[in-house]
């Protein structure tokens, strides 16, 4: 047990830090996230950091960031409250379920944002991508390549997840559009890359014909597969990671389409807290990011997907690592990954 | 007295370990109270009923991996049937999600003895079953809770003949895993049948030999395990107030609390109290490593290193003491 007394005294050090918190407007944020080991949530974090440098108004942050369910997010929004934070940000594990810790969190006085993903307590601001959106328009717009008939492979996210059912719901509601479209075969890949990339591979050996692939965001591995495997290439729907805007751009023969899914929301989030906190109360309680398509079909798309192509980025990160108006960092400092005082 | 400190020697350790985190937690954050420990016993209450759910099957010497998926499965139950129901009928479904429990259990431990398969290939086989049978009722998380079944975890308790300056610092949730642990282990651990688990962990063959039944202990531990899954399924949809089918990260946590809590994963030694008060000791070390903002990545890294350490350093007194 000798490790202890270093530990208290190590305590003692941070205490004395952790206590000089909202002078000369220098806040502490805390972020709660729970899934580690995803490129999106990588850069979302990535994010955080690199807007609560840039905006200068930030003393530190203090980051609970692991692989947990609701009641793990409850414990760790309540140990970001004893930690006595100023504001939360926080990218929810469900809409419903971590709401009693949130609304402890403001009647505390702490200011908490959602990024990403909804919550239903009224007394957080949300600031939130458009999942249903998000899904729908990239089926709709396979769906059309496809003119209308034919059979689809649906790859989606985590069993469960509510970004997943949000999908889901877009996804149906193109479906529905299309009565000659029929899925052919419907997955979970759980955002895992290497998941997804083996039942590709399955499915394509069965020899089933198929004309299309729609996938939530696990993508530069799809078409890995396809090349791999010397099969022909079908259109592919992902998102906007920057593996698969490159291979729009390269791969002869693919055609397919890109919708964007910034994980840089986290540090619009960062902004939108330390604006509040600055006595800047938006006028709505949520502010709703829609996705935009990028395809390699028409001149116009092909313009779009090579103006945001970013060789230098992560293969699994996406490509939009900022966001307009929300976010100021640089693409140095996002890269850097470093948040203040690191 | 001498008898009483060998025989729960581990849990004092334990405790006084848990005594000295907490110091170190009001050193850190000197804001660090009462409401402070009451988040510790909620964050801490799904995973003690894990803790409990496996202690037992560990001690009957079996291990079961399906834990948390029973504890998705009974969750999402209580969270479907309690959509739009009233707030009385919410008893009628904790009644029966305790029954599912013990019947979940019931299967597990059947499925062992009859095929004979060793018990962590066939509770691994059954973490994908009930877990699949949590996605069949619940597609995505969802649900409801009823009032009454929130507040039953949340602040704290007035108890008669206490004064208020110290019930202030009893938080519900710590009242719930007390009761609800007490009134299933003490009656069992004092009873033949929880003398049996023990023989069973112990020596099978002996115990056989002895004249204990071991296919029916064996069940009826499993069962009581499903039990114990069942009472941390609810607490999880009590706190969140939904049902999610994805189980949550109490597996391999269960397992951690079992083995700092000197249950002997070979069975047939440890007690209930050791792993619950590793549970809270885990929840703690979490608690400081946010406050002090440690890099969370490295997190995990000191919440492993800490669990060997406390292990190898109870062994090396364990194995004192008994040269001494």
């Amino acid at each position: 047990m000798k490790f202890l007394p270093y530990a208290a005294i190590g305590a003692l050090a941070l205490a004395g830090m952790g206590t000089a918190i909202a002078q000369d407007g220098s806040y502490t944020i805390g972020v709660s996230n729970t899934v580690q080991g995803n490129g999106w949530r990588e850069e979302m974090v990535c994010a955080i950091k690199a807007q609560a440098l840039a905006s200068g108004k930030v003393e530190s942050l203090n980051i609970a960031h692991r692989n947990t369910d609701a009641a793990g997010q409850l414990e760790d929004i309540r140990n970001l409250i004893q930690a006595g934070v100023d504001a939360i940000v926080v990218n929810p594990a469900n809409p419903e379920g971590i709401n009693p810790a949130i609304k402890e969190a403001t009647d505390a006085g702490i200011v908490v944002v959602a990024v990403d993903q909804a919550v239903t307590e009224q007394s957080a601001f949300v600031l939130s991508n458009n999942q249903e959106e998000y899904a729908y328009l990239g089926a709709k717009w396979l769906f059309e390549q496809l003119g209308g008939d034919g059979t689809v492979v649906y790859m989606r996210g985590a069993a469960g997840a509510s970004a997943d059912d949000d999908r889901d719901a877009g996804f149906k509601r193109a479906l529905a559009e299309f009565p000659g479209i029929k899925v052919a075969h419907e997955v979970f890949t759980g955002w895992q890359q290497d998941q997804g990339k083996q039942q590709i591979l399955d499915y394509i050996a069965t020899g089933i014909p198929f004309d299309g692939v729609w996938t939530s965001g696990i993508d530069n591995v799809i078409v890995d597969a396809f090349v791999e495997s010397d099969v022909p290439l079908v259109p592919i729907v992902g998102a906007d990671n920057a593996g698969f805007v490159g291979q729009l751009n390269s791969v002869e023969g693919l055609v397919g389409a890109a919708v964007t899914n910034p994980g840089s929301i986290g540090g619009a989030g960062v902004t939108l807290a330390v604006r509040i906190l600055d006595g800047e109360t938006p006028g709505s309680r949520t502010v709703l990011v829609d996705p935009e398509l990028w395809e390699n079909v028409t001149a116009d798309g092909r313009a779009k997907l090579a103006a945001a192509a970013d060789p230098s980025l992560d293969p699994e990160w996406p490509v939009s690592i900022s966001v307009p108006e929300w976010t100021n960092y640089s693409k140095a400092q996002i890269i850097a990954c470093a948040g203040p005082g690191e | 007295m001498t008898q009483t400190v060998r025989r729960h020697g581990w849990a004092i350790g334990l405790f006084a370990l848990l005594v000295l985190l907490l110091i170190i937690t009001k050193l850190i954050q000197p804001g660090y109270g009462a409401s402070g420990i009451g988040s510790l016993a909620r964050a801490a209450l799904p995973f003690a009923f894990a803790t409990a759910a496996q202690v037992i099957v560990v001690i009957a010497g079996g291990i079961d991996l399906s834990i948390a998926s029973m504890m998705a499965v009974t969750s999402v139950t209580a969270a479907a049937m309690m959509d739009g129901a009233s707030e009385e009928f919410a008893v009628v479904v904790v009644l029966f999600v305790l029954l599912l429990g013990i019947a979940m259990g019931m299967i597990n431990g059947i499925l062992v003895v009859l095929t004979r398969v060793p018990d962590i290939v066939v509770t691994l086989a059954m973490l994908f079953v009930w877990e699949g049978v949590a996605l069949l009722i619940l597609r995505a998380p969802g649900g409801a809770a009823a009032e009454w079944l929130k507040g039953i975890i949340v602040g704290t308790a007035g108890i008669p003949g206490l004064p208020a300056e110290i019930t202030a610092w009893i938080p519900k949730a710590l009242l719930v895993l007390v009761v609800c642990l007490g009134i299933v282990w003490l009656p069992l651990r004092r009873s033949r049948l929880g003398l049996s688990i023990y023989a069973v962990g112990s020596d099978a063959l002996a115990a056989f030999r002895s004249g204990v039944a071991v296919n029916r202990t064996k069940v009826v531990a499993y069962a009581v395990a499903g039990l114990f899954a069942a009472m941390g399924g609810l607490v999880l949809t009590m706190s969140t107030g939904i049902g999610a089918p994805i189980p949550g990260p109490y597996l391999l946590a269960s397992v951690a609390a079992v083995v700092l809590g000197g249950v002997a994963l070979g069975g047939g030694r440890g007690g209930l109290l050791g792993p619950i008060i590793a549970v809270f000791i885990l929840r703690l070390v979490r608690t400081d490593l946010t406050l002090l903002s440690v890099d969370p990545n490295i997190t995990t890294v000191i919440e492993g290193t800490i669990m060997v350490v406390v292990v190898i350093l109870g062994g090396l007194v364990a194995l004192r003491g008994r040269s001494a």
